[in-house]
């Protein structure tokens, strides 16, 4: 069997195994959520060590679709963090969640919810680290956001939690419409939507630039790099697990996976990777700076993971082998260390019940265990040897010191930064003056942070692994092989990383000293940033559609006209488009054409005087008029069924319409009553005004329509032959009659029904008494 | 000829959207009869062939009047006096409710309803909210998202 099926099949069975499992004993969504993921991890294991599997089944032919799924090293990379993360965090969940639950004073059954889309996360995740179809990594790819979505919104009752959730959702999901426009320029231009052959066969061009510009603004918003970065820290809304894989494994980690798949095609253009620069830069200076204002734990660690993955960005811009491969190595570096952290303020936060580093301090004593492997955690983001993070940095510093002084510089502020909220996050939380213990933290809080702690320290001394993973990554990303090393040696990197350390060192003792620098910063991001201009534009377009149903639903005349004016807007742009070829018949006016023409004036003239503002009774008179005066115009074309047809139903409308007219009392016609000189009066004036300008362009509009129809008559006229040569046939003598009642038989009974349902309809409404 | 019967039923459909356009049920009737009365004509217009009645006995050759037409307008003139009787029966009962025909009057009270009936659905609503604290701690606040405290 596939190893590659394996994997998604599993990782995408998992949530609606857990939903299921979950309505049926709420108790047992964890367990069976636990089982599913520890599955996912294992078949994700046996993936990677039998590379190069590829599924590629025929989806939607017509449109060029493919179910492509293929394993490689980038895939590797992604599946194993998403299951391996998803394994700790589910793990932490099982004691985090109930709790949770009972704080918020919730129903047990809540779990199962959190459960189930935590590993439809996971399984969006692993299907779309694997996806080569374009349009089936956009399927993936929107899955996650769907899944974030609930996730972040799980503590539904509270508001900030809902606004959280859809600024997450309108965030990822607009920008996502990015990567389907350059999807679809891509395969328009090159009749494919196979990544691979893409890659193969596309060269730079400017067009090529401003697709992959497009499928660029996804992956930079997901990855919540500046200015799209404010989603990220208002996610923190949701439960510390959900925030924890968000930040390591998904999520923000699927932006910097899509730049790493279509990389090639980025790398086409100097322009882009510039971008690429820019933002990785910037993402690095925000988030690092404002992570040094934050006081709250989860809010500091969300804007550490901007500046992070900025880290992964700036490396993509830089490019080269050593960049993309240290871009690789240090996501999975990343995503073991971040982990942990979150995990930590969690169960600090669930022991304490505070969530600001002032107000904690001294926990080492405490819980140990849970220093020293947070400890470990920290350490290792902050790059200190003996850790995972000494290589992530070196592989970053030898990218950054190949490609010149510039970059050289932003790595040491970087990393400058990190150690220096590493070390304010760890410090501020265990070290300092004893403020007393907590609760005590369920053991399951504990070994999920200890495990990952493990990882980062085996990666720190057996570093094989993972850079195997890494390069093999990087090998899937550039399409040629790539080989990493990795070691300890007095070199640049490690001369680089001492500096870093020593300044790092300097900010967090002297952090009371310029404290108030970032906090000011970050003061003046809320002022100007850009999540001011994101909850303007909602608010205006909030506004705008309040405008819009409220004219559309105001009264039963606006809502007639919000259905007609768009299709009056239609209308023309279809009548301009339209080529008229030959001219506009006026037709000729034969001798015996004078009565019609006559009465075709008088019906016009009645028509008029029914629209005059007289009262009902004039008017139905005028309709009379009307009616008579086509039937008239019937006879005198020939059509003496539908003239005699037209006479009686005149006849009884008329006499219907008087008799309705009879029941109704006279002061209920407007026109009836003495007209009183008031501004109601004049609105209504105006209102006439309005509805005769209305009423004559549409006038002029069916004019053109009719008009243009009757000068391009049908060539064809075998039609009329054939049914009066039929007539004979059906034993009739009245070739219209025997239309009716044979050749097209079945409309009339159709026609019969409809009207015995209307009569049926108005004979009831005539009826019954109404009580009020 | 053509012409003459684009520009009758060009009046009839303005005449039609004119009374349409009014607050006043039986005037919207009126632009409905108006209307139908337009397309039909329009139908009847539209024929290929005018000669005679298309009925036997017709000679070889004979040019007739477009049976087809004649057919369809047949059924057109039915049903849209089967339409124009249901608004009748319809107009009947919105008058016997509202004790009046004018379209505007009857929205305003309806809309006055439905106000009134979200306000109960609201306060009931807030009655069921697990947490009461929060949700009427800020009220003005409910309508839009904030500007984030970064």
């Amino acid at each position: 069997m596939n190893p590659l099926v394996v994997v998604i099949l599993v990782s995408l069975a998992a949530a609606p195994t857990t939903a299921l499992a979950g309505f049926w004993r709420p108790r047992w969504a964890g367990p069976v959520a636990l089982a599913g993921t520890a599955l996912a991890f294992a078949a994700a294991l046996w993936n990677w060590h039998s590379p190069g599997a590829t599924v590629d089944r025929e989806w939607a032919p017509t449109w060029g679709l493919r179910l492509h799924v293929q394993s490689d090293g980038l895939a590797a990379v992604y599946s194993l963090l998403a299951t391996g993360i998803g394994l700790a965090v589910v793990l932490y969940a099982l004691a985090y969640i109930p709790s949770h639950l009972h704080h918020q004073h919730r129903d047990d059954g809540d779990a199962t919810r959190f459960f189930a889309f935590l590993l439809l996360f996971m399984g969006a995740m692993v299907g779309l680290v694997h996806a080569q179809d374009l349009f089936l990594i956009f399927l993936f790819w929107d899955l996650t956001a769907i899944a974030s979505y609930f996730l972040i919104g799980y503590d539904r009752q509270r508001r900030e939690a809902r606004i959280s959730a859809i600024m997450a959702l309108q965030i990822t999901c607009v920008s996502a419409i990015g990567f389907l426009i350059g999807s679809l320029m891509l395969g328009e231009r090159f009749g494919t939507y196979q990544l691979p052959e893409l890659i193969a066969q596309v060269e730079s061009s400017r067009y090529v630039t401003v697709a992959m510009a497009f499928m660029l603004i996804a992956a930079l918003a997901k990855s919540a790099q500046a200015p799209a970065h404010f989603w990220l820290p208002r996610a923190m809304a949701a439960p510390t697990p959900v925030s924890a894989y968000l930040h390591s494994a998904a999520m923000v980690a699927a932006g910097v996976f899509l730049i790493g798949r279509i990389y090639p095609l980025i790398a086409l253009s100097d322009l882009l990777l510039d971008v690429l620069t820019i933002a990785g830069a910037a993402s690095i200076l925000v988030g690092g700076i404002l992570a040094l204002s934050r006081d709250n734990l989860k809010q500091l660690l969300a804007y550490s993971t901007i500046s992070q993955y900025g880290y992964v960005v700036l490396m993509f811009g830089i490019g080269g082998a050593y960049g993309v491969g240290a871009a690789s190595f240090y996501v999975l570096a990343h995503g073991v260390c971040k982990c942990a952290l979150f995990l930590t303020a969690g169960a600090v936060s669930e022991a304490t019940d505070q969530r600001e580093l002032s107000n904690l301090g001294g926990l080492w004593r405490h819980y140990p265990l849970l220093a020293v492997a947070s400890g470990v955690a920290a350490a290792a983001l902050a790059g200190l040897p003996l850790t995972i993070g000494w290589f992530k940095d070196e592989l970053f510093f030898n990218a950054a010191v190949d490609d010149g002084f510039p970059a050289t510089l932003m790595a040491m502020i970087a990393a400058t930064l990190t150690f220096a909220y590493m070390g304010r996050f760890w410090l501020g939380i265990f070290a300092g003056p004893d403020r007393g213990a907590g609760r005590s933290i369920s053991p399951l809080l504990v070994w999920p942070i200890v495990a990952l702690a493990v990882v980062a320290v085996v990666g720190g001394i057996v570093t094989g692994p993972f850079v195997r993973l890494a390069a093999a990554a990087a090998s899937a990303t550039l399409g040629r092989d790539v080989d990493l090393h990795v070691g300890y040696a007095i070199n640049t990197e490690a001369k680089i990383a001492l500096v870093v350390f020593a300044s790092g060192a300097i900010l967090v003792a002297t952090y009371r000293f310029w404290r108030e620098f970032p906090v000011t910063i970050a003061i003046l991001g809320a002022v100007v940033g850009p999540d001011r201009i994101y909850s303007s534009v909602i608010n205006g377009l909030n506004r705008l559609s309040d405008r819009i149903h409220w004219i559309e639903v105001r009264d039963l005349r606006s809502r007639v006209a919000s259905v007609l004016a768009p299709a009056a807007v239609l209308f023309v742009v279809s009548l301009v488009m339209t080529r008229f070829t030959g001219p506009f018949r006026t037709g000729d006016l034969k001798s015996g054409d004078g009565p019609i023409v006559l009465m075709l004036i008088l019906i016009g003239i009645a028509a008029l005087t029914a629209a005059a503002p007289r009262n009902h009774f004039s008017m139905v008179l005028a309709l009379s008029g009307v009616g008579y005066g086509l039937a008239v115009v019937y006879s005198l074309l020939r059509a003496p069924d539908v003239a005699i047809v037209a006479v009686l139903i005149e006849t009884i409308l008329s006499l219907l319409v008087f008799g309705f007219l009879a029941l109704l009392p006279a002061d209920v016609d407007p026109a009836e009553v003495i007209p009183v000189d008031d501004p109601e009066q004049q609105a209504q004036e105006d209102h006439a005004l309005r509805d005769a300008g209305l009423a004559i362009s549409a006038g002029a509009f069916a004019f053109v329509v009719a008009w243009g129809v009757m000068s391009r008559p049908a060539a064809l006229e075998s039609v009329i032959a054939e049914h009066v040569a039929l007539t004979p046939d059906a034993h009739g003598s009245d070739v219209v009659t025997t239309i009716l009642a044979d050749f097209r038989g079945f409309d009339t009974a159709g026609e019969i029904t409809v009207l015995g349902i209307a009569f049926l309809g108005a004979a009831t409404l005539l009826r019954r008494r109404v009580a009020r | 000829m053509t012409m003459m019967f684009a520009l009758a039923i060009a009046v009839l459909f303005a005449a039609g959207c004119y009374l349409l356009l009014k607050p006043d049920f039986v005037k919207i009737l009126g632009g409905i009869i108006l209307i139908s009365n337009a397309a039909i004509l329009f139908i009847m217009a539209a024929g290929l062939s005018r000669g005679r009645e298309a009925i036997y006995p017709i000679e070889p050759g004979q040019r007739v009047s477009d049976p087809l037409v004649q057919s369809m307008a047949l059924t057109a003139i039915v049903i849209s006096f089967g339409v124009s009787a249901l608004m009748i029966g319809m107009i009947y009962r919105v008058y016997m409710a509202h004790r009046s025909i004018d379209v505007e009057l009857i929205s305003d009270i309806e809309e006055r309803e439905v106000q009134i009936e979200e306000e109960e659905r609201l306060d009931q609503s807030i009655d069921a909210m697990p947490d009461r604290e929060e949700t009427v701690a800020d009220p003005a606040a409910e309508r839009e998202p904030q500007a984030v405290a970064t």
